[in-house]
């Protein structure tokens, strides 16, 4: 337990008379893709907003790698190294690909008010670097969007887009990565190539730790080692995804009462 | 030399285009009764027409890329013109360097408003704390220079006084903190005895390092000390803004404009970027409060009245939101139609704020619309 | 330094607290069916003062009716009037810019507020002076549990508090409230449910205004004096009251306007300078606001993400 990566132990997270969210126990292990599933409305995007310190939790406490990261705000949680995606898109479409990847990277750009007014060409050093890293990063996603790294997002398809949010979350280089949904509105075909771009990172960086909620079954039968079910914000049900699938109870929640 | 002539032959569209602006602009401040305004206007419609039909305005814009050395100069030389031509008319000058400061005020609210997304309804009030700083400090014999600095300063503390609720309460209550300090900073003033009352202060003129304001500037009307002067601290700080804007400080900015849940979510620190927007706002609002006051030679409340800070936000949407190269113009229509049209002085606000409501409805961009950042030049080209 | 007694100021601040909170009502409907704040709702509250005016001026023309059929009919005119200037606005300003950034609807109703304020100005005859508001209502006095009480105070509380009850009924009883109530808890379910989301809204706006309108002729009717910038200090004051009441909350707007009539009565009684009585309840109001940002009674909410 005292190495794991991340761990929750005891969320409960209540809005007014609702409990979105009651006991909530779990663990994340180093290089572990966790599946989160469950019918709609059973808290799972609950679950990441506390997380990220964006909801307030009524109980329990959350660590990372041992380390009491309990009522953080926002931004200390993303500088502890935990970074996720929405489920409902949240970049800024007004603004270029590349100053949406880089809101990603924020806390390693300098700041400075001098260094950004009077030093433009140590700046531009700077940019330039930042250029090739992000080129590095949304190419193994889609080389096609290297091209459009100046462009709006709001010009690129939601495939795109969703990828984008993605490598936003990926490019400071996190210890845990939250997916909210990452394949809605997405092609069976999408969603088979987005799967293996996940392979790909999970290669890359072994010890990264991935939280996936997802609702396309086959998806989290093929990528993830472990899953939890919620069901009116109650863990139901852990385990490989073929024991979870078997639990009678999990076949309720999703089914209905029968 | 064969080259430059080149050069110039190849740009006589755009050098011609700039030059016709900067003498239909003489002329525009020059014209004083209303037949040869209207008359004025309507060459100046046909011209407008017939420059952007053949697609004139984009070659300027191509030139001022593609060389922008020669571009600067050009602008300068048309600056030099009209400033020659109209060397003698005080109040022709009195405008030009009023255009300058409500531009360089409006910078200022770009910065809080178009970055950073805080609604300061006080533009005015703060314009005001810089102008009253400047007439304390002008009683006190202290450096005139410094005591422009000193009215940037006493704007942006006062409005450290407003940060905390800004920043504590949510979504556009900001706009309400703001406009209660703008209804009562005028209270303030006409109640404050050692501020003059209702009947508010009188200030000396400008002296800077030996460079008398109060005369006349090699034979011409002494505002052309205070029209260079302001063009100077336009230039500069237009071009802090602009800058700012393509840095990582308006990366931030922008991003938590747009959206403070996911900006929050990506580590950035809400609070102090409002907290940078707003004081360095208010810092550019107050000094050129503090150089309008001079100019004018006293300071009164009823310049710094709720109406006044509308007519300031009314250039930045008109301009476009978050672009300062739209505030020029803009501040040019909103302070200069008005005292030439005599007839519409009075309904101006009325018809600003029917102007805005339109704009908002049909065109939120305003006169420009705000283009992509580009951090240096030659960006996004491979 | 008291200026006059006790009880004049408790009738003061009382008088005062029902118009506010007429007003922070109205700012909480329209936040609650939309999310918006439309700053231009206390040039409304001076537009109906003016309608009533001159509905008056007319009626005195022509015909003869007796006081209290005037007090009717001039009201019933200003609500009428402000309401459909409410349906209007939400008709053609807020709900085309509903895609748009909330800051271009606090913009252009911003804007729309100055318009109206100069459009009163320039085209009521001689705008720009304060008017005389006539005297409908009796100012004798009565003495209700030893507290001495001119009539007219008295009918303008109540009819006031009338007004408030009324829309509050009108909210939890009626179809047309029930189905506010459903699109201020969540618009997107409604319009599902077969809810007519614009009617709604423009019925939302109509009430609200129109309640401002009748917050406009109380007004009128005690102070009996009215002019073009009234609107400004009150929208800005029925606003932090429903700020600091939790906007959304219809109780929450209520007693925030009766805490900010109470901090000014305080404000009153304890400065010499009367304008420095705004100065003090604005200062307490919005360190609440700092200290509460969600107001005292709305329950803590975080926006869904
Ligand atoms: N900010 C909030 N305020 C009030 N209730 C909320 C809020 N956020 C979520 N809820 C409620 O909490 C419950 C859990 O919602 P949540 O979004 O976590 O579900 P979910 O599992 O992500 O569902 P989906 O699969 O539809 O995304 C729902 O009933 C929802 O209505
Ligand atoms: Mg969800």
């Amino acid at each position: 337990m005292g190495n794991s990566l991340l761990n929750s132990q005891g969320l409960t997270v209540k809005f007014g008379g609702l409990t979105a969210l009651s006991d909530l126990n779990f663990s994340l292990e180093k290089g572990e893709l966790l599946g989160l599933i469950g019918p709609n409305g059973s808290g799972k995007t609950t679950c990441f907003n506390t997380i990220t310190g964006i909801y307030r939790q009524a109980a329990g406490t959350t660590s990372l790698l041992g380390k009491d990261i309990t009522g953080f705000t926002p931004q200390q949680i993303y500088k502890c190294g935990i970074t996720r995606t929405f489920q409902r898109l949240r970049l800024a479409v007004a603004l270029s690909v590349f100053d949406n990847l880089l809101i990603g990277d924020s806390s390693s750009l300098n700041t400075n008010l001098f260094f950004n007014l009077f030093q433009r060409s140590k700046l531009k050093q700077e940019i330039e670097k930042k250029i090739n890293k992000v080129k590095k990063i949304i190419s193994v996603f889609n080389p096609a969007l290297v091209d459009k790294l100046y462009e709006p997002v709001s010009k690129l398809s939601m495939i795109d887009r969703r990828r984008i949010e993605v490598c936003r979350a990926l490019i400071s280089d996190p210890k845990v990565l939250l997916l909210d949904e990452p394949s809605a509105g997405m092609t069976q075909e999408e969603t088979r190539d987005f799967m293996n771009d996940l392979h790909e990172i999970k290669t890359k960086s072994p010890d990264l730790g991935i939280i996936l909620i997802e609702h396309e079954m086959n998806v989290i039968e093929s990528v993830t080692d472990r899953c939890i079910v919620l069901s009116y914000g109650k863990k139901i049900s852990e385990g490989s995804f073929k024991d979870v699938s078997r639990n009678p109870s999990v076949r309720t929640a999703y089914l209905g009462e029968d | 030399m064969r080259n430059v002539i080149l050069r110039v032959k190849e740009r006589f569209v755009s050098i011609s285009v700039i030059f016709v602006t900067a003498i239909f602009l003489t002329v525009f401040l020059l014209v004083e009764d209303e037949l040869s305004f209207t008359v004025l206007m309507l060459v100046g419609g046909g011209l407008f027409y017939f420059v952007k039909r053949r697609d004139c305005f984009k070659e300027v814009i191509v030139f001022a890329r593609q060389s922008r050395y020669g571009f600067l100069i050009c602008i300068f030389l048309a600056l030099l013109t009209v400033l020659i031509i109209l060397r003698n008319e005080h109040f022709a000058l009195f405008m030009i360097a009023s255009v300058a400061l409500y531009s360089t005020v409006c910078f200022g609210l770009t910065i809080q408003l178009g970055y950073a997304g805080l609604t300061n309804f006080a533009g005015a009030a703060f314009f005001g704390v810089g102008g009253y700083a400047i007439a304390v400090l002008s009683s006190e014999n202290f450096p005139d220079i410094l005591s422009v600095l000193t009215g940037g300063f006493m704007a942006a503390l006062v409005g450290s006084v407003l940060i905390l609720p800004i920043l504590r309460t949510r979504g556009h209550y900001a706009a309400l903190v703001t406009i209660a300090f703008a209804l009562l900073f005028k209270t303030f003033l006409e109640l404050n005895d050692t501020l003059g009352g209702p009947q508010g202060l009188k200030i000396s003129s400008m002296n800077m390092f030996g460079w008398d304001f109060g005369k006349s500037f090699f034979g011409g009307s002494f505002y052309l000390n205070y029209v260079l002067f302001s063009l100077l601290v336009m230039v500069s700080i237009f071009t802090l803004t602009r800058l700012l804007e393509k840095s990582w400080i308006g990366l931030h900015w922008d991003a938590l404009r747009i959206d403070e849940i996911s900006s929050a979510s990506f580590g950035i620190n809400i609070s102090s970027w409002k907290i940078l927007a707003f004081t360095l706002g208010n810092f550019f609002i107050g000094l050129s409060g503090a150089l309008y006051a001079k100019m004018l030679g006293h300071i009164a409340p009823t310049n710094f009245t709720f109406g006044d800070s509308l007519i300031l936000i009314s250039i930045v949407i008109l301009g476009g939101i978050g672009n300062p190269w739209g505030v020029i113009p803009a501040a040019f229509l909103i302070i200069v139609l008005p005292e030439k049209l005599q007839f519409i002085q009075e309904y101006r606000l009325l018809l600003f704020a029917l102007l805005v409501i339109l704009v908002l409805l049909y065109r939120p961009d305003g006169l420009f619309k705000k283009a992509l950042r580009s951090f240096y030049r030659g960006w996004g080209k491979v | 330094m008291l200026l006059g007694s006790l009880d004049q100021y408790l009738i003061n601040g009382l008088v005062l607290g029902v118009i506010y909170a007429m007003v922070a009502v109205g700012f909480t409907l329209f936040f609650g069916v939309l999310n918006v704040i439309k700053f231009s709702h206390g040039d409304v509250l001076m537009a109906g003062a003016f309608a009533a005016l001159i509905a008056y001026i007319s009626l005195q023309n022509f015909v003869s009716i007796s006081i209290w059929m005037m007090v009717v009919i001039t009201t019933t005119f200003a609500f009428a009037a402000m309401a459909l200037f409410g349906a209007i606005v939400a008709r053609f300003l807020v709900l085309p810019l509903r895609g748009a950034p909330p800051l271009n609807t606090l913009l252009i109703t911003l804007m729309l507020g100055l318009a109206v304020r100069e459009a009163v100005r320039l085209f009521y005859p001689n705008g720009s002076n304060p008017k005389p508001f006539p005297k409908l209502l009796p100012d004798t006095d009565i003495f209700i549990f030893g507290l001495e009480i001119r009539h007219d105070s008295l009918i303008i509380i109540f009819g006031g508090l009338a007004a408030i009850c009324f829309l509050h009924l009108l909210i939890k009883k009626t179809r047309l409230g029930l189905s506010i109530q459903a699109v201020a808890q969540d618009s997107e379910t409604a319009r599902l449910m077969g809810i007519n989301f614009q009617k709604i809204v423009l019925g939302t706006f109509a009430l609200g205004s129109g309640l401002a309108a009748l917050a406009g002729v109380l007004n009128g009717l005690y102070y009996n004096e009215i002019n073009f910038s009234m609107g400004l200090l009150l929208g800005v004051v029925g606003f932090s009251s429903a700020v600091v009441g939790g906007l959304g909350s219809i109780l929450g707007a209520i007693i925030g306007g009766f805490l900010f009539a109470l901090l000014q009565t305080i404000g009153a009684i304890w400065f010499e300078v009367p304008a420095y009585k705004d100065v003090f309840a604005f200062v307490v109001i919005i360190a609440v606001m700092a200290w509460r940002p969600t107001g005292l009674l709305a329950e803590t909410k975080s926006d869904r993400v």
